[in-house]
């Protein structure tokens, strides 16, 4: 990080915001513009305008930390402001900001929903239609450390005994897995995997509200048997999110972790690092135990929306297709290590140099990722399954209590924001103008 | 009105005085006031605008009256309220006296009872999260040399510990500001008061319960007034410190209102929980000034 | 003015709810105000430190002595970051806000506490209704009515809204303070001829300095720390304040904790300059003695 790094993303605001010539076009872009991935930036956007003149486009910094920028895009979007052009939303925000009228739909300027990762479109699909393209993609990924667990496990409770044998040798690292378990939604994308894991869900393709059936009582009583049963999980990791978990395992205090794939850079920095080279990443295995179980990732990751009261929607569409074609992913993957949600890059050789875990397993993870609930409601819905869940997991309730009482909830709010059908017919047209005699209850 | 008497322009001055403060704050509070009211008797749900914004009247604060979770926050807010404004008025106090001496080293005194103040919420929130991690935090390392702990405790996954860090972190950073509202008010005590007191044989203890606190009144209803609306929109502290957790143990209301104004998107119902609070601040307000017998009005 | 002696040590008990005699009382009050000095610094000097330690080392083990120091963070701020302008902005901000809050409360704290005019209560009662909205639901409709003033981004866009909130308290706190203040000595200077305008700020003036003081301190700091306004109220680093800037730090998962404490450290230097330079003020001292006499 120098000065001309940083300052670049500046300086390039500052020279746009000089000569402009009436007839130009203008396009704002909010989205991450933080270090590297500023300077990055900034290189893509200029590339941009050299392609089209005509069109300028400049950088307005937003919050990456996702509820303030999602509580700024609430505020403009609310105001009908058509500032920022570009919006980057968060994966589950894509449906609320369809629903609310606050993005453009996609499909009539035919996007090659074909060449990315399945999962990453059906996450920004919301009544039929494509609202946002995936611009890079994350996935929840197990860690482990090589020098004590040398081989990937294939399951989830060969983790937890591989957790248990290191931990209780001696000399071995305080922690056996550390993962994100504070309420907040961090805590909902470790359960996703765990869900998988068994042959879980959430909701099911009709609609319906799954979260309480055996198969998911029995992943949350496994995440639970890792706190107090086998104990591989210590307790502390009910209050951390991303950062003291990476630091837990970077410090070399810990055998599993699971978390993104943004710590692997500063892992393999010797200098801040003890695990550097003493690590490797894969995707989070099944249980053993359960006949449905399947691998399975959270997917997280950033995509680029069009603000629906902007004035420009064909330029805006050219430069998010723009920053979602196969040379720009490539690029800001050699230069930040985020990985491409375009399948046919993981067969290009120069992605491989780019990120550090080996593509098959990325590729994997991808593939096998799952999106959690599509539904504008999602907040609602996360917020009180994070609730109910950390209950159970802080030993306030039973796992069977926990879910009975979340399913319970998330139906009740299903029914009184009228959702239901909507949910079930995925696929369908969106409900039509404003019924002015009343509300859906 | 009759406008030769000196009534009649005596008004007409304190109106002239009071007009530019009254302008600003019309000028920017009216509007977001009067829109929180009226959203608060509709139904808006800005994900979905196909339901329009249906006037609805009191549904929104039905809603809020049948809503456990609701109930649940007011209980924390209230809890919380009580013991961080009891703590910091019992430090505040002492503070203030201490920075009202004479003694040497009382101008660094005066800055460092500032410094907590003076940082920003969201820094103080992370300090005392530091302060009390069960790794590596100051806390469970002096507690377990003391010999009160066996092992590390993590504080922030039971309720009732969970408690603690957050008064304190309130408590360290608020007393700055009751101390020095409670010094303003230790200068307007006319210090003949004293003299006389201790030439009639009074001793420190007596002179502090007859001549201090009673004259101090209007400066602990202004601290009581000011320290409980903020208790009462704590927001920042507990976010970043527990995000109203574990389960929802801390969550205060401003956190819920938060919550379903900007997370969940429900403005009718976000804008009824606001002036929910408005209202029990303001009674609590008034019950301040009744209970402290001081008249708004004035004195004479 | 004798005074400052006879106060401290005649309450110096107050925390220890028993009489004593003078010297055992001065020395448990000693004792007291010595560990309220240590509760209060100790975080502070805690985050000084830890702001010279590198990420890694503050998980790893954090320590109460400072191990292996760093100025990493420091030079971020300045050359990787900006963080000279968003000082500036808070500089202006905040000083613009306190400086009209100060006159603007001030008159009105006059006119209620010194003059008859029928409306004082409910006056008084507005004033301070306005702050007990949380800020979270007054924000989206604030955001409105400065878009339609087009203050958005604008230092007018801050000042006016913080003056609203920070009004109130100005106004109580000078309300109960001249209030307290007798009379007489404006009355016999009426008699001697000086208009109202000379009794207010010859000798009213002179004697609400501490609360003026006071009120102007904590004004600043309320100003200077504010964060949800300043980030919906901005759109840019030329009028981002410093909590917006230290937010900006963040990745969405990444905290730089070193330079967030080294920004905060920093941020919390003028602050302290400024308490530093008006703490004698905010007592009565000297100032008011020779008119009192």
């Amino acid at each position: 990080m120098n000065l001309r790094a940083s300052l670049a993303p500046l300086a390039f605001c500052l020279a746009c915001s000089r000569a402009a010539p009436s007839n130009e076009t203008v396009l704002t872009f909010s989205g991450s513009a933080l270090g590297a991935e500023g300077t990055l930036v900034a290189k893509q956007l200029k590339r941009f305008m050299q392609l089209n003149p005509g069109i300028r486009v400049e950088l307005q910094r937003t919050p990456d930390d996702a509820s303030q920028r999602h509580q700024l895009y609430v505020q403009w979007l609310n105001a009908r402001v058509g500032n920022p052009s570009i919006l980057q939303l968060d994966v589950v925000w894509t449906p609320e900001f369809a629903a609310a009228g606050w993005v453009l739909p996609l499909d009539r300027y035919e996007p090659e929903k074909s060449k990315f990762f399945p999962a990453t479109i059906t996450a920004n699909t919301w009544a039929g239609q494509l609202y946002a393209l995936p611009w890079f993609a994350d996935v929840g990924l197990l860690y482990r450390r090589t020098d004590l667990v040398p081989n990937e496990p294939s399951s989830l409770e060969e983790v937890v005994a591989d957790a248990k044998r290191e931990t209780t040798k001696r000399g071995g690292p305080r922690y056996g897995i550390v993962f994100q378990g504070a309420r907040y939604e961090g805590l909902i994308t470790g359960f996703v995997e765990y869900l998988g894991a068994f042959g879980a869900r959430i909701i099911d393709d009709s609609g319906e509200v799954v979260v309480n059936r055996p198969e998911a009582v029995r992943a949350l009583e496994f995440m639970r048997d890792e706190l107090y049963g086998s104990k591989v999980a210590p307790l502390e990791v009910l209050t951390w999110h991303e950062e003291e978990a990476r630091f837990a395992f970077q410090n070399g205090n810990a055998v599993f972790m699971r978390n993104w794939p943004y710590p692997v850079a500063a892992m393999s920095d010797t200098a801040q690092s003890k695990v550097a080279g003493k690590f490797a990443v894969s995707p989070i295995p099944k249980s053993a135990t359960a006949p449905n179980g399947h691998s399975t990732a959270a997917l997280g990751g950033a995509q680029l929306a069009i603000n629906a009261y902007t004035d420009h929607p064909e330029a805006a569409y050219k430069l998010i297709a723009y920053l979602t074609a196969p040379e720009q992913m490539l690029e800001r993957a050699q230069a930040v290590g985020q990985y491409p949600t375009r399948f046919g890059l993981y067969d290009d050789p120069r992605l491989a140099g780019a990120i550090s875990i080996p593509l098959e397993s990325a590729r994997r993870a991808i593939e096998s990722a799952t999106p959690r609930p599509v539904t504008p409601i999602y907040t609602e819905l996360s917020e009180i399954l994070q609730i109910e869940l950390h209950r159970a997991l802080v030993r306030q309730a039973e796992p069977k209590e926990a879910l009975d009482a979340a399913a319970a909830r998330i139906n009740a709010v299903i029914d009184r924001t009228g959702m239901r059908k909507l949910m079930r017919a995925r696929f369908a047209p969106p409900p039509q103008a404003p019924d002015t005699n009343g509300h859906g209850e | 009105m009759r406008r030769v008497s000196r009534l009649g322009s005596e008004a007409r001055l304190g109106w002239t005085l009071v007009a530019p403060a009254l302008a600003v704050i019309a000028l920017i509070a009216i509007f977001p006031l009067g829109w929180t009211f009226w959203e608060s008797l509709h139904l808006h749900e800005l994900r979905m605008p196909w339901l329009g914004k249906p006037f609805i009247g009191l549904a929104n604060y039905v809603e809020i009256a049948k809503d456990p979770r609701f109930w649940a926050a007011l209980g924390h807010t209230a809890f919380f309220t009580v013991v961080s404004i009891s703590l910091e008025l019992l430090i505040g106090l002492f503070l203030a006296l201490a920075m009202n001496r004479v003694f040497r080293g009382r101008g660094f005194v005066r800055a460092a009872v500032l410094v907590p103040w003076a940082i920003p919420t969201v820094v103080a929130a992370l300090l005392w999260r530091f302060i009390f991690e069960s790794q590596g935090g100051i806390v469970n390392a002096l507690m377990i040399k003391a010999g009160f702990l066996d092992q590390p405790m993590v504080w922030f996954i039971e309720a009732s510990t969970a408690w603690v860090p957050v008064i304190l972190a309130d408590v360290w950073k608020t007393t700055p500001f009751v101390a020095l509202l409670l010094l303003a008010g230790l200068q307007n005590i006319d210090l003949s008061l004293y003299e006389a007191a201790a030439v009639d044989g009074a001793n420190a203890w007596w002179q502090l319960r007859h001549i201090t606190l009673p004259l101090l009144k209007p400066a602990i209803l202004v601290t009581l007034i000011f320290r409980t609306l903020d208790g009462f929109r704590v927001f920042d502290l507990i976010y970043v410190l527990t995000g109203g957790g574990p389960g929802t143990s801390t969550e205060p209301v401003a956190l819920y209102t938060f919550n379903a104004l900007l997370q969940n998107l429900r403005f009718g119902y976000g804008s009824a929980l606001s002036v929910v609070i408005f209202v029990i601040t303001f009674a609590l307000a008034m019950f301040y000034v009744r209970g402290l017998g001081v008249r708004l009005g004035g004195e004479e | 003015m004798s005074g400052g002696r006879a106060v401290g040590g005649a309450a110096g008990n107050v925390a220890h709810r028993r009489t004593a005699p003078r010297s055992r009382g001065s020395w448990v009050f000693a004792a007291a105000l010595i560990l309220l000095m240590l509760f209060t610094l100790f975080p502070f000097y805690w985050a000084i430190v830890a702001s010279f330690t590198s990420d890694a080392a503050l998980f790893r083990d954090p320590s109460l002595w400072p191990q292996h120091l760093i100025f990493d963070h420091y030079r971020a701020l300045f050359t990787d970051r900006d963080f000279i302008t968003p000082i500036r902005n808070s500089l202006i901000v905040a000083g613009t806000t306190t400086i009209f809050c100060l006159v603007v409360g001030t008159l009105a704290a006059y006119a209620l506490a010194r003059l008859e005019f029928r409306g004082k209560a409910p006056i008084m009662a507005f004033i301070l209704a306005v702050t007990m909205f949380p800020q979270i639901s007054i924000v989206s409709p604030l955001y409105l009515l400065l878009r339609s003033l087009h203050l958005i981004d604008t230092y007018p866009g801050l000042i006016m809204p913080y003056m609203t909130f920070a009004m109130p308290l100005t106004v109580w706190v000078l309300t109960g303070s001249i209030r307290q203040i007798p009379r007489d000595l404006e009355e016999a200077a009426h008699v001697d001829g000086a208009t109202r305008r000379q009794s207010f700020t010859k000798i009213l003036l002179p004697l609400a300095v501490p609360s003026l003081a006071t009120t102007g301190i904590l004004t600043f700091i309320y100003c200077w720390n504010e964060f949800l306004f300043a980030l919906s109220f901005t759109l840019g680093p030329e009028r981002q304040t410093v909590p917006v800037a230290i937010a900006l730090f963040r990745g969405q998962y990444q905290v730089p904790w070193g330079e967030i404490l080294a920004a905060a450290v920093v941020a919390t230097a003028p602050v302290a300059a400024m308490v530093l330079v008006f703490q004698r003020r905010i007592v009565q001292g000297l100032t008011a003695g020779a008119v009192k006499g």
